[in-house]
């Protein structure tokens, strides 16, 4: 679904000054499912995370202001090489939302509290506990005594 | 020259520090004055990370910390401004009454505000003497080329370093005398950022609370955002909380107005500390569940951040309880 409120500036066909949710999908992937609420919001659609698909990512990222969202849907190669393009661009972890193709929701477990959160995030993510609000780094590490993936404090670091 | 300011011996707080000479005290407004110190025989100062700031020791026995207005790049002097508050504990009032020649002890410049590394632009926001450390993030962005804005609410006629402002920021400068022309040009900049720029905050706690709100409400994530409680504590007497100590199985309320380390030794408990003003870091506490209310100078943004420390001198809760591993 393509905002129909918003004339396409030339290049990226984003309004300057854009405060909403920046959607990018690479392949198959799909970022209808996790947004639903009425924010201003702007697709775009690339078969794999080329050079050219990152270009007018970052061009897109240089025009919006603080406030905006990023989702990001489909493998996780190129979603990972779309994160870190929008990290460089100044996006914050908190920012992005990463849907992984492959992913199903995951159950990350949180060791200060030992209540688990469901997330789409892939592991390398933040997200915040449903029990103590910590910010929780998830992992890959599945814990069968747990029945969830491990989560681990997260530290505030600069991406890299 | 009067060496009578010099205590006999260093504080704690400003051991392994440097020993001063104040070399110009100018005043900047009625209650405000800048003190500049230097090391006694010329020497460089060693630098410090923009909105660092300086543990002074004013008489006998007192501490009390001031942001550094300079870049801090090489420094050959520190400058520090100090606002008079005529019912604090004196330490404002011994510190207006140094003049130059006198020697204090200082400790080595802190960094506990520091401008995040990867920012391309700093949108800074002062409230009266909170102007001090984002005076010192003006300079420095100016002098690695970042480019800074500021926002100086101060009432007329009150402003410290307003030239310097206006020299170093020109149109990037906004100054508001009321809270009207504050919300209109707050709002206006909080959604006029590029997806490179940082914000901090300095002034007293309800108009830091207000602006890091006005911010969250607009789509700011808490790691674009700074604040600096700088020597909020004293003015803020807080909200009451529950702590819940979990080694000793004992459960106690803070009232508001009353610290959590007063709380602590009236029901027994022994915490090392020192400054009791959130500088020194002796009374640190491991935190095991609840976000607290972070108050002191003490810990890094980080730090702050991880929520799994607390100084319990100055810091309360953000939470109804604090679990703490003692
Ligand atoms: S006693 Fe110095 S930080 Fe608390
Ligand atoms: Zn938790």
């Amino acid at each position: 679904m393509r905002s129909a409120s918003m004339p396409p500036a030339a290049g990226t066909g984003l309004e300057p000054g854009f405060r909403g949710v920046i959607c990018a999908s690479f392949g198959t992937g799909d970022t209808a499912k996790l947004h639903s609420d009425g924010q201003p919001k702007h697709d775009f659609r690339f078969d794999a995370a080329t050079p050219e698909a990152l270009s007018q990512l970052r061009s897109a990222l240089g025009c919006s202001k603080v406030g905006v969202r990023l989702l990001l849907a489909g493998p996780t190669p190129d979603i990972r090489a779309a994160a870190a393009v929008a990290a460089e661009c100044g996006l914050q972890q908190e920012e992005m939302t990463l849907l992984s193709e492959e992913a199903a929701p995951r159950a990350i477990y949180c060791p200060h509290c030992h209540s688990t959160t469901t997330t789409l995030r892939v592991a390398g993510s933040e997200v915040r506990c449903k029990g103590c609000g910590t910010n929780l780094t998830t992992t890959d590490h599945f814990s069968r005594r747990m029945g969830a993936y491990l989560g681990y404090q997260a530290h505030v670091e600069e991406a890299s | 020259m009067t060496v009578a300011a010099l205590p006999i011996s260093p504080h704690p707080a400003v051991d392994g520090g440097l020993q001063l000479e104040v070399t110009n005290v100018s005043p900047q407004t009625d209650s405000i004055v800048s003190i500049t110190l230097a090391d006694p025989s010329g020497r460089k100062l060693p630098s410090y990370v923009p909105g660092s700031h300086l543990v002074v020791q004013y008489g006998g026995e007192g501490v009390n910390a001031y942001s550094l207005t300079g870049s801090g790049n090489d420094p050959s002097e520190y400058t520090i401004s100090v606002l008079r508050v005529e019912e604090g504990a004196g330490g404002s009032m011994a510190m207006h009454r140094l003049t130059a020649g006198d020697h204090v002890y200082v400790s080595r410049p802190r960094s506990a505000f520091a401008p995040a590394s990867t920012a391309t632009h700093h949108l800074l926001v002062a409230a009266g003497i909170g102007i001090t450390p984002v005076l010192s993030h003006a300079r420095a962005a100016a002098d690695h080329g970042t480019t800074s804005s500021l926002i100086y609410v101060y009432r007329p006629g009150a402003g410290a370093h307003v030239d310097e402002a206006r020299e170093l920021l020109g149109p990037a400068l906004t100054e508001c005398s009321n809270r009207d022309s504050f919300q209109t040009v707050l709002t206006e900049q909080l959604t006029a950022q590029g997806v490179g720029t940082h914000l901090y905050v300095c002034g007293p706690i309800p108009f830091m609370d207000a602006v890091l709100d006005h911010a969250r409400e607009l789509g700011w994530p808490s790691a674009r955002l700074h604040s600096e409680a700088f020597g909020a504590a004293e003015l803020d007497e807080g909200e009451p909380f529950m702590v819940n100590l979990v080694r000793s199985g004992l459960r106690l309320e803070v009232p508001a107005g009353v610290s959590l380390l007063d709380t602590l030794e009236k029901a027994g408990k022994s915490v090392p500390n020192m400054c009791r003003k959130g500088i020194c870091g002796e009374c640190v506490l491991p935190v095991l569940r609840g976000v607290p209310q972070h108050r002191d100078l003490y810990l890094t943004d980080q730090e702050k951040a991880e929520n799994t420390t607390m100084m319990c001198c100055v810091s309360r809760s953000e939470d109804p309880e604090l679990e703490l591993d003692l």
